[in-house]
């Protein structure tokens, strides 16, 4: 039970914090069908510019400051680069964004030095919210899903219920009628990559201050990132979020479970010989737990080409 | 970008004037991991290692000229040194300076092999800084080959031995690692010490290399098994991680660690690093204050975390060249290589040597506890690292492996 309990809530947080990361990548290859790959490097922006405006007012005023200058970035890269390449279709804007992610990996160590700085978080923030089978829970953790939550309810409702969501899904849609009735959709999508920046942005500024803010941060997430949007279906928030939360609880699971080839042979009766074989058949689920997301992936893009929400299925 | 670094200038201005104008320089490459993920740990080797050849060209250089250093940037992985280490050879590179990443060592290593094999006339010294995989001095030992870092049990055995006098280790021990070489050689370590200092294994956890981003699974499991201490070969995030996720959860469990002196570590860890324990091959603390002061002065930070070992073993190298002279004429590499054979160097800790057997480094090692009271704090807080106690060299190394069979010129 308590393993059940605390391996769900720890996924459950996991997940949460994927999703807060994709879900700027999301709105982007949505609403624009830009493979935006420097995505992550945004994450990492947000997590040192919130590093150094903590240092020099506090941590809320990083928390608010850092995703707008993420976004000011990001709707410049919009504009001057990724605008230029845009007739040459997909290929290039993934590969413009491809390099992108190396400059900005250098420019950190350039700026910032080659290792983690110490971004934390304030003190007053750092209690443990609950107490679960004897081990404290800390309340960052519980924030960091909140704040994804919120997030997703305000994109969501923004891009369903209102006026400014419809205006976007429709230069998305049918970008010539859009303009046809005189709405600016070289503007809105201007806007909509800001906002996604912005989003990665914030979510770097949120998470830098739980794992470590280094170099190598949007490296690390880069991937997986990539894996949630395709998995929940690319361009689908409710998709995203399903997908998070799925690749959170698994590889959680995955963890506390030592499960290999070699036990599923024992229930067949064959256990020794499997045993006796070594290898890949005695390799525990725990060793290979961060595999589980791809293994995802794989079994989704089988099932439903177009991941779990997308439109295409 | 390549860069050769000649200091003739300094040379004359001491007054030494080269005694030939044929004379040939000793040329060292550096192919180090200078862009990608692991600059980290590539840029501090590079910084280390010119600091000591450019204190040799200010005693004089070598063979009557200055040493030449150039650095190759592999950009972290294995064919990108080994189309550096082309590009080194094709420079007439004698020696190569390496240290972050056994894989990349392995690389360079059976590199350095077959060159050796292919120009016996012409061969090129491997001095290893940081490549820790038991292979190394094993299976792929040869002549050309010197391992100036340590190994797992090398580092294992001193740090559970001062954590078990310590009353720090307990009797049950976790032991969580990375699933690659390093990790399994630190899991056979922490297993087959549990006589010699009466502990039990209480769980074996391999997990992935720097992909996982959330460990508190793993502090679930590890609370599970209620262990006194945990023992890890964990490093850069792997290893911050996993501290964080086990002071978050607040759970009283000490730490024995082998890198955690990496920069940025105790810093991004807090208070949370208090208290757990590091095997190294130096600690600044018990270091001469004139030495530190002046390579502070020279690079702009006092040596930390793979620096002390790289000082170490390249001083041990330019310690080796005073011994042999060509007298402005060819280097011979074998020649150098055989020196080093027969050099003791004094590290500031103890006289330092290579094993014959396998050319592994006879180092002490020192085991240190993160607290207060520190001459040298760390990372802008107030913890650094205190020794507890250092552990002569041949207490603490492993037997030369069976593998290992050299062929030496003759």
């Amino acid at each position: 039970m308590e393993f059940l309990i605390v391996s769900t809530l720890n996924g459950v947080i996991y997940g949460m914090l994927l999703f807060m990361v994709s879900a700027g990548l999301t709105l982007i290859f949505g609403m624009m069908g830009v493979l935006n790959f420097a995505h992550a490097s945004f994450y990492m922006l947000g997590a040192y510019f919130a590093y150094t405006l903590s240092g020099l007012f506090n941590f809320w005023v990083g928390l608010i400051v850092a995703p707008l200058l993420v976004a000011i970035i990001g709707m410049f890269i919009e504009r001057y680069m990724l605008r230029r390449v845009h007739a040459h279709g997909h290929a290039h804007e993934l590969l413009l964004t491809f390099g992108l992610v190396f400059i900005f990996e250098e420019l950190i160590k350039l700026f910032y030095g080659d290792f983690p700085v110490n971004y934390q978080r304030p003190d007053y923030l750092n209690f443990a919210i609950f107490n679960l089978f004897g081990t404290d829970y800390p309340f960052y953790r519980v924030f960091i899903g909140l704040v994804a939550l919120l997030m997703f309810i305000v994109l969501f409702v923004l891009l369903t219920r209102t006026r400014v969501g419809m205006v976007v899904r429709a230069a998305e849609r049918l970008p010539d009628t859009a303009r046809a009735l005189g709405h600016n959709v070289p503007m809105v999508f201007l806007g909509v990559f800001g906002a996604g920046a912005a989003l990665a942005g914030l979510s770097g500024a949120v998470a830098g201050a739980f794992f470590p803010t280094n170099p190598n941060m949007a490296l690390e997430l880069g991937v997986i990132v990539f894996v949630v949007v395709v998995v929940g279906g690319l361009g689908s928030l409710a998709g995203s979020l399903i997908a998070s939360l799925l690749i959170g609880v698994f590889s959680s699971f995955a963890v506390g479970l030592d499960w290999s080839l070699a036990s599923l042979f024992g229930l067949i009766g064959l256990g020794d010989w499997a045993n006796g074989l070594g290898g890949l058949v005695t390799m525990p689920l725990s060793s290979i737990s961060a595999t589980v997301p791809f293994l995802l992936m794989l079994i989704v893009l089988l099932v439903r080409p177009a991941g779990l929400m997308g439109s295409k299925n | 970008m390549p860069r050769w670094i000649t200091t003739a200038a300094a040379i004359t201005a001491l007054g030494v004037i080269s005694p030939a104008v044929q004379a040939e320089p000793l040329k060292i490459a550096i192919i180090e991991s200078l862009s990608g993920p692991q600059t980290s740990t590539g840029r501090l080797i590079a910084t280390a290692a010119e600091y000591v050849i450019d204190q040799a060209n200010a005693d004089g250089g070598f063979n009557g000229e200055a040493i030449q250093v150039k650095e190759y940037d592999n950009a972290g992985d294995t064919s990108g040194a080994a189309t550096k280490f082309r590009e080194a050879a094709a420079d007439g590179a004698h020696v190569i300076i390496q240290g972050a990443s056994s894989a990349i060592g392995g690389q360079v290593t059976e590199d350095v092999r077959k060159h050796n094999i292919r120009n016996p006339d012409n061969p090129i010294i491997y001095i290893n800084v940081g490549a820790e995989a038991m292979e190394l001095r094993g299976k792929k030992c040869h002549f050309h080959a010197f391992h100036f870092t340590t190994t797992a049990p090398y580092r294992t055995v001193p740090l559970m031995q001062v954590m078990s006098e310590q009353g720090d280790l307990g009797k049950r021990v976790y032991s969580i690692n990375q699933n690659y070489s390093w990790g399994r050689d630190m899991e056979t370590a922490i297993v087959d010490n549990a006589d010699r200092f009466d502990y039990q294994v209480v769980d074996k956890v391999l997990h992935e290399v720097n992909r996982i981003q959330d460990f508190s699974p793993f502090v679930a499991r590890i609370k599970s098994e209620n262990p006194d201490s945990v023992i890890t070969g964990n490093w850069s995030n792997d290893l911050l991680l996993l501290m964080k996720a086990v002071g978050d959860a607040n759970l009283d469990i000490t730490f024995g660690t082998i890198f955690m002196d990496q920069p940025g570590n105790v810093a991004n860890a807090g208070n949370v690093a208090e208290g757990h324990y590091v095997a190294h091959s130096s600690n600044i603390e018990l270091l001469d204050e004139a030495g530190t002061e002046a390579y502070r002065k020279a690079t702009g930070h006092y040596p930390v975390f793979i620096e002390p070992t790289t000082l170490n073993g390249v001083g041990l190298f330019a310690e080796a060249l005073k011994k042999v002279n060509f007298d402005g004429g060819d280097i011979d590499v074998n020649e150098i290589a055989k020196a080093m054979e027969n050099t003791t160097f004094d590290n500031g800790l103890g006289g330092m040597h290579v094993r014959k057997a396998d050319h592994q480094a006879v180092i002490p090692i020192v085991v240190s506890q993160v607290a207060r009271d520190v001459k040298y704090p760390v990372d802008g807080t107030e913890l650094g690292f205190k020794p507890i106690k250092t552990v002569a060299g041949e207490d603490a190394i492993y037997p030369a492996q069976d593998s290992c069979r050299m062929r030496r010129p003759e």
